[in-house]
């Protein structure tokens, strides 16, 4: 639940200004429908014109429509626990139509520590302590994990668009875009034997010294395998703003939220004493990006 | 004749092109038209004459270009039109598409904010901190000097609430996070609104919206929560600047929802490390041992504004 308050606040709050005015406009819609009417609704519709079943905007850009859509792009996290992943990708996405659109992008990040990490690791002893929970700095640092690739496949809907004017001079052309699918990350840890040497985490261990015997566990987290490597799927949303430069360029600005299970600091979360998979829960990795997009072809068309 | 009594001539003259122009303009009071006939209604102009003004001499918004002099005179023109004289020669009418390339159509805008004052409450939450979540509510008053540039106050009452890492770093690091709350802020901010726009919801309504920068200076407190309770905490007073980007979108005459993000900075105190009976035991030793960091906490705010008063009348021309 760590950011997903965030996301779906960025996501639906937005979302909540177009619903209010879609649902005025279904009420609208629902009175046409309607039989005879009297009174002031009666009066209303005799004030309707021939505009009232026009097209809102007419001689309209076409800026996606059909179109092959390309960005490179730059992405970080937001409100990382341990780690922020900064990294470059390039979005692929063709247009169905104005509103429709399908899409993937993949994205090569780098790790660095959050300033929480930061903060940790000098207090942390710099050896493993054997009576104590306390990790050393290698242990603390060994089980983070990063996140060297990642990406989403998904649908997008692009319900809004419009014009905007900055200072009075500059008349651009936008719109807004809600995206879901399917998110894929790589992740990634690299916990050397001489930290991560608990071979059978949270189990006893046959005892070296007297065969058939077994040790019971040691119930230190701290060397035990962080299990937070490899491949994850899950679920991707994403909402974002294209700011178009001209007929073929766009600035893409995006809010994104890949959700898979992980267990970013690869220690002990369920507070039994040892790490295994049920330490992995499902969580939000919310990015913030931005990208030029590149429509392909150059020329957009116009509607009547 | 200048340039503007021309131009505005060769407006009428397409305004003829249009039925549905003179139905517009009858029902507002303005000069009429004569629609021509088999117009279509596709193309819709208002006449930039006032009651009070003759036409031609409006701000200047629309120009075309002179690429055809047009001779003649308006005073006689209307004569003739109100005499039932052709305005028009007989015949075909020639379009000459490329002149619409020319003319920039300006709308008056949906909403005039200037001299108005914005009641806004809000809800923020913090968007930058990993370890304690603050939520607020608060209340915005804002006066349109412009409509662009406005000044106003605003307050804030927080509520908090502990995140996973900060459980985490107790349970995995064996570490206590030093984390201070925040009690209350307010400020005195300007808010310049530079970018404004419309878009299409759906492709059925229109919607307009705007983007506003704010800047301003305040105070708030903030509270330690000491990681021993046996000891107590102590506040701190904050002079506390911030920035902030929102978008706004009006609903109608008096009513906008904003969204947006600021940025609150300031230097806040946090619990020093070492605290024991010997060391650090009161509020007022922590505090003057305390560790300083400059805080940013950068919050999403969301809120609903009312506007006074609730209507408002164009008092420039078209």
């Amino acid at each position: 639940m760590r950011n997903l308050v965030q996301s779906m606040m960025l996501v639906g709050a937005v979302s909540a200004a177009g619903l209010l005015v879609h649902t005025g406009e279904a009420a609208a819609q629902e009175a046409d429908k309607a039989g005879p009417e009297t009174g002031p609704r009666q009066a209303e519709e005799r004030r309707r014109n021939d505009l009232h079943t026009q097209p809102a905007v007419r001689h309209r850009k076409l800026l996606v429509a059909k179109r092959f859509e390309a960005t490179p792009l730059f992405e970080s996290t937001v409100n990382a626990d341990f780690r922020h992943f900064v990294g470059v990708g390039l979005k692929l996405e063709y247009h169905l139509g104005d509103k429709l659109s399908v899409g993937a992008l993949g994205v090569y990040a780098g790790a660095i520590n959050t300033g929480l990490v930061d903060k940790i690791v000098p207090t942390l002893p710099d050896m493993a302590q054997v009576d104590s929970l306390e990790p050393s700095k290698g242990q603390f640092q060994a089980h983070l994990n990063k996140m060297p690739l990642h990406g989403a496949a998904y649908v997008s809907l692009t319900p809004w668009y419009g014009k905007l004017a900055a200072f009075d001079s500059a008349f651009v052309n936008f719109d807004f875009y809600f995206q879901a699918g399917v998110s894929f990350a790589q992740l990634q840890s690299d916990c050397p034997a001489s930290i991560c040497n608990d071979t059978a985490p949270g189990q006893p261990r046959p005892d070296p010294n007297n065969a058939g015997e077994t040790l019971p566990p040691d119930f230190n987290p701290n060397n035990d395998p962080p299990l937070n490597s490899g491949g994850r799927v899950g679920a991707y949303l994403g909402a974002g703003i294209h700011v178009f430069l001209n007929d073929f360029l766009a600035l893409d600005l995006t809010v994104r939220d890949y959700a898979f299970n992980d267990n970013p600091s690869g220690a002990d979360y369920d507070a039994n004493r040892f790490v295994n998979d049920d330490d992995s829960r499902f969580l939000n990795h919310l990015f913030m990006g931005v990208g030029l997009s590149v429509m392909l072809p150059m020329k957009a068309k116009r509607t009547r | 004749m200048r340039p503007n009594v021309r131009t505005t001539l060769v407006i009428a003259s397409l305004a003829c092109l249009c039925g549905s122009a003179s139905l517009a303009l009858a029902q507002k009071g303005g000069a009429k038209a004569a629609p021509a006939k088999g117009a279509e209604d596709e193309i819709e102009l208002e006449d930039t004459a006032t009651p009070d003004k003759p036409a031609g001499e409006g701000d200047g918004e629309i120009e075309l270009e002179e690429d055809k002099p047009v001779e003649g005179n308006l005073e006689l023109d209307q004569q003739g039109n109100d005499l039932g004289g052709p305005t028009m020669k007989a015949g075909p009418v020639t379009r000459t598409p490329i002149s619409w390339k020319d003319i920039l159509v300006v709308i008056r805008k949906p909403f005039l904010k200037v001299r108005r004052v914005e009641l806004s409450p809000f809800f923020a939450t913090t968007m930058n901190d990993n370890m304690v979540r603050h939520n607020t509510l608060g209340l915005q008053a804002n006066y349109y000097l412009t409509d662009v540039l406005a000044v106003g106050v605003e307050g804030q009452l927080y509520t908090h609430q502990f995140r996973e890492p900060f459980d985490l770093v107790g349970r995995q690091a064996r570490r206590l996070p030093t984390v201070n709350e925040y009690n209350w802020s307010g400020a005195l901010n300007f808010h310049y609104v530079p970018v404004y726009g419309k878009f299409a919801v759906l492709d059925k309504h229109l919607l307009t919206w705007e983007v506003f920068f704010t800047a301003g200076i305040g105070a708030a407190q903030s509270s330690v929560i000491p990681r021993d309770r046996t000891y107590p905490g102590f506040d701190n007073f904050l002079i506390q600047p911030n920035v902030g980007v929102s978008m706004r979108f009006f609903l109608s005459k008096f009513l906008t929802v904003t969204m947006g993000f600021r940025d609150y900075v300031f230097i806040d105190k946090f619990e020093p490390t070492d605290r024991s009976a010997a060391m650090n035991a009161t509020a007022d030793q922590a505090k003057s041992n305390a560790d300083s960091a400059f805080i940013n906490n950068v919050m999403f705010q969301l809120g609903v504004s009312i506007w006074l008063p609730m209507s408002f009348e164009y008092t420039t021309f078209r």
